[in-house]
């Protein structure tokens, strides 16, 4: 994600940021220190003005925008270490071989060696499910394991059917 | 102009409240060597080293185009060759404060056509504070042409020596200015580029380019930032009081008087600066209708096209360059800097109605 910084002779300074969506943010910090934000649409486009901000409420906002005033759970990332194993989210997709077998068919420990711990289902959770609880799609495993234990697990929830 | 002694008198009442335009003088000089100083303080060499062939290039091919064109108006306003040759510093350079504030204002600073414009606005006031040099010299009474050649040598090698210092003494500079507190680092960073600038005035170079060699120096130091911040406010301070005071010396009859010559001048150089802008503006790979953009906004005329006028009228022998040339340039800078605003306001609005211009 490369950051484009360009002198601004008499203005300050501009940094560019590439979005995922194809546009383009920028920053230019003034020498009164103020940061005004511009964003670009797309390529070749204007930049439009979004917000002026003074250098205070500029690092509040940065402080925000870098997670220290909120960590948002993201069911694919997040991930607690335990001791040598790590506590794991994980999204079953609709065609997920896992979907519609029960916890014992799915094998996930003598398969993987990860341990699953919980099932949450829109806002209930399962806890130490039976080995007849049926996996649907949409559930997310909460699972104990290893680095490696946890990769093979993804890999086998995300598996293609037809493998 | 409507407060100075030159005030109109309306109705028996002259609304004159400053009498003495001396007293404003002193703080306009301290507002040149401020300006001088940003400029050099502005000019980043890392990034000239790092994308110099485009600033240059484009840089070269706008003053190259605009300064002569100055000249040629002079001339063609039936001008002597020294007053065409302040009529040139006077026609040539942009008005960096007020080009810098319409980019903000007009949010076009975020788009790639600004990086040009501040680029060539650097080359066109890095060119100034050598016109500057050469133009003191010329002034202060070099008559024939031999005189002339030494009294430039003479400041070309002063400041190639200042240069070397600039570049050499980073670290001296550094350490001489970094102190904690706001107030006297404000202090101390102006008392050193005034002195610097009082000696170089002593000595022959202009204080102005002196101004700017102490203003590369600082610039090269990691106090860039706090010189900037603490400083701008400071500099736009004095600008202000620097046109103040022109204002405040100028005979509104008198300009008036150059409407004429005025009128002329920009309708040769709005034009040639279009063209210039166009193709400055086409070195830093632009699309046609941006490299447009970076001629609408090089139009307005400032602080610099009024420094060269004062310093005109304070050493001209001439009344050509005592009352003439200020006069034509108040009229000049007040033209340009209005046309300027609308011209980068309806900059694509124009460039949709050029022929050349591709629909899409």
């Amino acid at each position: 994600m490369p950051v484009r910084e360009t002198d601004l002779p008499n203005v300050g300074r501009k940094f560019e940021l590439d979005l995922a969506d194809g546009g383009q943010l920028s920053v230019v910090i003034g020498h009164d220190g103020t940061r005004t934000l511009y964003r670009l649409p797309e390529r070749g486009g204007d930049a439009e003005r979004v917000a002026e901000l003074t250098g205070e409420e500029a690092r509040q906002f940065g402080a925000i925008l870098g997670g220290a005033y909120f960590q948002p759970a993201e069911s694919e990332t997040a991930d607690v270490p335990v001791g040598d194993g790590r506590i794991e989210w994980f999204d079953v997709p609709a065609d997920s071989p896992l979907a519609g077998s029960s916890v014992a068919d799915s094998a996930l420990r003598t398969e993987t060696g990860a341990t699953l711990l919980a099932i949450q289902r829109g806002s209930d959770t399962i806890a130490n499910p039976d080995p007849g609880e049926v996996i649907e799609p949409g559930d997310v495993l909460v699972t104990l394991g290893t680095q490696e234990e946890q990769r093979g697990l993804g890999a086998l929830v995300n598996k293609d059917s037809d493998v | 102009m409507l407060l100075g002694p030159h005030a109109p008198a309306l109705w028996g009442f002259r609304p004159t409240v400053v009498a003495d335009p001396e007293t404003v003088s002193l703080v306009a000089d301290l507002g040149v060597v401020l300006l001088l100083f940003f400029v050099g303080l502005e000019l980043s060499l890392d990034a000239l080293v790092e994308k110099g062939d485009r600033v240059l290039a484009g840089g070269a091919i706008d003053v190259g185009v605009s300064l002569p064109l100055g000249f040629a108006v002079g001339v063609l306003l039936g001008f002597d060759w020294v007053a065409s040759l302040v009529l040139a510093g006077v026609l040539f350079n942009s008005s960096t404060v007020i080009v810098a504030k319409l980019l903000l204002e007009l949010d076009w600073i975020a788009n790639p056509e600004s990086e040009a414009i501040l680029a060539v606005v650097v080359v066109e006031d890095v060119a100034t504070a050598g016109y500057l040099a050469v133009l003191s010299a010329v002034l202060l009474g070099a008559t024939d042409l031999g005189a002339l050649a030494t009294d430039v040598a003479v400041v070309v090698a002063l400041v190639a020596a200042g240069t070397v210092v600039a570049l050499r003494g980073t670290n001296l500079v550094e350490r001489l200015l970094d102190v904690e507190s706001g107030e006297l680092f404000v202090l101390l960073a102006l008392g050193v580029a005034a002195t610097v600038a009082g000696l170089g005035e002593h000595s022959g170079v202009s204080a102005a380019v002196a101004a700017f060699l102490v203003g590369t120096a600082v610039g090269r130091t990691s106090l860039t930032d706090r010189v900037e911040g603490l400083l701008a406010p400071s500099r736009d301070l004095f600008a202000a009081l620097f046109f103040l005071s022109v204002g405040l010396a100028t005979d509104p009859a008198l300009v008036t008087r150059e409407a004429w010559a005025v009128a002329v001048a920009v309708a040769v150089t709005i034009p040639g600066q279009y063209v210039s802008g166009y193709y400055a503006g086409r070195q830093f790979d632009l699309e046609p209708s941006r490299a447009f953009r970076v001629g609408s906004a090089l139009a307005p005329r400032g602080e610099f096209a009024l420094v060269i006028a004062a310093l005109a009228a304070s050493v001209g022998t001439t009344p050509v360059l005592t009352e003439r040339v200020p006069a034509f340039t108040v009229g000049y800078v007040l033209a340009t800097s209005v046309l300027g605003t609308f011209a980068m306001r309806y900059s694509d609005q124009l460039w949709a109605l050029l022929p050349v211009a591709d629909p899409q």
